[in-house]
């Protein structure tokens, strides 16, 4: 999995000159970098503790639905903050599929896992595609504003869908995680890898890590191939794209539909995650608002349109938190109380808020530009168009 | 040239992970020279309990307040020698009440404590509902729905806004307030509060037919003047509130303006003596709450004493939460103790001394508990009171310590 994952990265469309006679420098670095990533995550499980373990995937949530998010906001220039529904039609859609039939206050359909998660994915998707005539007329704030509906319209289905959700009082438990009869819980074969017993926070790391990976190498196929020069010319200039023979309300819809795709996967990694599906109670929540421009967030530090800024993103908006929280409760930070004490939520809160500022300031390009600059410096020669 | 990356790669990895650190991490467990069996969060010494609060986030008031009446009563009970010769230690961490950041905390703090005196927050409740029940940890969450007692590891220590909510409306009718055949209003925040709160006045208005008007509305809203007005139209002849202290104010002052000046029956949580000093202070006459727990400066000998050690160790301004934290200490104290007895201090023994739990008296800082029968609130009796800016602590106590005959019928969610 890893290897082909990487080879794909490889072989972005855009660097793929046919037979270069002397091979690359600077892509050889990046692929090796690329790896060596790939071999630190799939390592990591064997020296952090759960507590860790549990906050990576918190990251990796963010991660894939922040590369959904650029998808359609950078590459595409469709300004969506509907992401947050998305999440939770994700997650209601795995809880329901997977649910066990017969349940008589709650609908489950009794599916495998592994399966109720492609459909999670499926139907977001569906939903994204049903909210592309919107998509088609509006742009800029206009869009924002409508997509902005659909996290209240979650807000309100999430609460009177008391069949499909649970509801605000209880919530319901999805069904644990298994693939192909494997489960991602402390039961099933008692694994080792090295003397370091691989359980429920082990297993689910190198679930969400593969999904991540996925998440990952389909976005850069996707930004890298025909469907994202096609993205980028109606974002760029909807009468050129048109006259290119790009159709503009294809290319709109298909973006919506991906990004949404995204969110939805993210959703029912959320719903995982939590260990339950619980709508929330106002507006701000676990799929409110503050969750869509948290991903938001993510997008606009990451480099609006680059995938792997959009990492670096989730890492930053939603890692810090967590790990401030960690560090504090092990060294005894922040420890004050009150209206003006320091606390990790507020530290972090600031830190990203003040990213955003920084980059909307300097560098409206993101981290992503900061890093192209650096490889651009180091190899001194024009780096792959990439947007 | 790729495969000699990987190679290389795996081969530095196989090397540093020979030297991990993780490897065989392992409960500790066995039992002391004495013959008490031991197992996660309890040592020669100690017994580490877990205080997972809210320091930083919206209910960082009461979350201290809570955190700070654990501390008093793990002095006390430590002064008077602790449990099976162990001291009490607590292990705190804050959430701000993030469910995300709680979900994150908790692997943390779960192998150090052998349970948790303090769970603050009903997001944060939910999302380790899962997680108590596969560590057998005890948790005693700072809220009170019926609806969380599905899991036998959760200890609610007091009443439940159902049982709650009859006996309050049980003592409207005896009050001569409202009638059999009335119809009576009740505003619910969506979730985990209100619904369970509402539960109480459906299964109330069934025994006496009495017409419940259920008005739904979210946490946030702040404004309920058009909700008293609809409840107007409708001819209520009582209000029931299950919501936030503001939005209790809000009712209150349209119930007076509007000229409706029907009574108001509020949950233990619709109450905060800050109403007292707002602009609805003086439309607060009508409302009464029933809690099953004391505020701050009630009138009884034990509130007086947590009281007077809170204010010689503390200096911040203090809350109902500290006479609460102070209870729920005494409970885990009596659960210890009893596991202590069954020389069994492992999280089984602890599951198990709770069941054993029959009569916890924390000297009428919330009534006597039995926890014997899972599924089950632990008491159905409430203190009934009005504000009153003149009394100590903010409330008058119209009625003791009662149980309602319909609350002794009713049958919680999980009741078995």
């Amino acid at each position: 999995m890893s290897d082909s994952a990487v080879s794909e990265v490889d072989t972005l469309p855009e660097t793929a000159e046919p037979a270069r006679p002397r091979r690359d420098p600077a892509k050889l670095v990046r692929t090796a970098a690329w790896l060596a990533l790939l071999v630190v995550l799939l390592a990591l499980p064997l020296y952090l503790d759960a507590a860790w373990l549990k906050a990576g995937q918190y990251m990796m949530i963010g991660a894939v639905g922040a590369i959904g998010l650029t998808l359609v906001v950078g590459q595409a220039g469709q300004l969506s903050l509907a992401h947050a529904f998305f999440l939770l039609a994700g997650g209601t859609a795995y809880t329901v599929l997977s649910g066990p039939t017969g349940d008589d206050r709650v609908i489950g359909f009794g599916l495998d896992p592994g399966l109720s998660l492609l459909g999670a994915v499926a139907v977001a998707a569906l939903l994204g595609l049903a909210f592309a005539p919107v998509a088609g007329r509006l742009r800029g704030i206009y869009l924002g504003v409508a997509s902005l509906a659909l996290v209240f319209l979650g807000l309100y289905f999430g609460q009177s869908a008391e069949e499909l959700t649970g509801g605000t009082s209880t919530g319901r438990t999805p069904a644990p995680f298994s693939l192909f009869g494997f489960p991602f819980t402390n039961d099933g074969p008692q694994l080792a890898l090295l003397g370091v017993p691989i359980r429920a926070a082990e297993r689910m790391w190198y679930l969400f890590l593969l999904l991540t990976v996925i998440a990952f190498v389909i976005a850069r196929g996707a930004a890298g191939g025909r469907v994202g020069r096609s993205w980028r010319a109606v974002r760029d200039n909807e009468a050129a794209a048109a006259v290119m023979g790009v159709s503009v309300l294809r290319a709109k819809a298909g973006a919506f539909a991906v990004s949404s795709a995204y969110g939805g996967l993210a959703g029912a990694m959320t719903v995982l995650w939590f260990d339950i599906l619980k709508p929330d109670e106002s507006e701000f929540g676990t799929y409110g608002i503050n969750v869509s421009i948290a991903f938001l967030a993510m997008v606009i530090i990451g480099g609006l349109g680059s995938v792997p800024g959009a990492l670096v993103g989730a890492l930053i908006v939603n890692g810090l938190p967590q790990v401030l929280a960690l560090y504090s409760a092990d060294l005894g930070w922040f420890s004050g109380t009150g209206d003006g004490a320091l606390t990790p939520v507020l530290v972090s809160s600031f830190v990203y808020g003040a990213a955003i500022i920084l980059v909307v300031l300097f560098e409206p390009g993101g981290l992503a530009a900061i890093g192209r600059r650096i490889t651009q410096r180091r190899f001194r020669r024009q780096p792959p168009e990439e947007p | 040239m790729k495969r000699t990356h990987l190679a290389a790669a795996l081969a530095v990895v196989l090397t540093l992970a020979a030297c991990s650190t993780k490897a065989g991490d392992s409960g500790s467990s066995g039992s002391d020279s004495s013959g008490v069996k031991t197992g996660k969060g309890v040592t020669a010494t100690e017994v580490t309990l877990g205080v997972m609060t809210d320091k930083s986030g919206v209910f960082k008031n009461l979350g201290l307040g809570v955190t700070q009446g654990n501390e008093l009563w793990a002095k006390d009970f430590n002064a008077a020698g602790g449990a099976c010769g162990r001291q009490v230690k607590l292990e705190e961490v804050d959430h701000g009440y993030k469910a995300d950041t709680a979900k994150t905390l908790y692997p943390q703090i779960e192998p150090k404590v052998l349970g948790f005196v303090q769970l603050l927050g009903s997001p944060v409740v939910a999302a380790l509902k899962q997680n108590l029940a596969t560590d057998k940890a005890v948790a005693a969450p700072a809220s009170w729905s019926s609806e969380l007692l599905d899991n036998p590891y959760v200890m609610i220590v007091g009443t439940t806004y159902d049982v709650e909510m009859i006996d309050g409306l049980a003592y409207l009718q005896e009050q001569g307030l409202i009638k059999d055949g009335d119809t009576i209003g009740h505003v619910y925040i969506d979730g985990e509060y209100g619904k369970n709160g509402l539960r109480g006045s459906q299964f109330y208005a069934k025994k006496h037919n009495l017409t419940v008007k259920e008005v739904k509305i979210t946490s946030t809203d702040s404004d309920l003047t058009n909700v008293v007005t609809g409840l107007k139209g409708a001819g209520v002849k009582a209000i029931a509130l299950t919501t936030t202290p503001a939005q209790t104010g809000s009712a209150v002052a349209a119930n007076k303006a509007l000229g409706l000046n029907v009574p108001v029956l509020g949950n233990n949580p619709t109450f905060d003596p800050a109403l007292l000093k707002s602009p609805a202070a003086g439309a607060l006459d009508k409302l009464t709450v029933v809690a099953s727990s004391v505020p701050f400066s009630a009138d009884l000998p034990k509130a007086k004493d947590v009281a007077a050690k809170y204010k010689a160790a503390y200096k911040e301004t203090p809350n109902g939460g500290v006479p609460y934290g102070y209870a729920v200490g005494e409970v885990w104290g009596a659960v210890l103790k009893k596991a202590c007895d069954n020389k069994d201090l492992t999280r089984d023994g602890i599951a198990a001394a709770l069941k054993q739990t029959t009569s916890v008296s924390t000297d009428d800082l919330v009534a006597a508990l039995d926890f014997s029968k899972p599924g089950t609130p632990a008491t159905r009796q409430v203190y009934a009171a009005t504000p009153d800016a003149t009394a100590e602590g903010g409330v008058r106590y119209v009625k003791p310590l009662f149980e309602a005959p319909e609350a002794k019928e009713y049958v919680a969610p999980h009741q078995k």
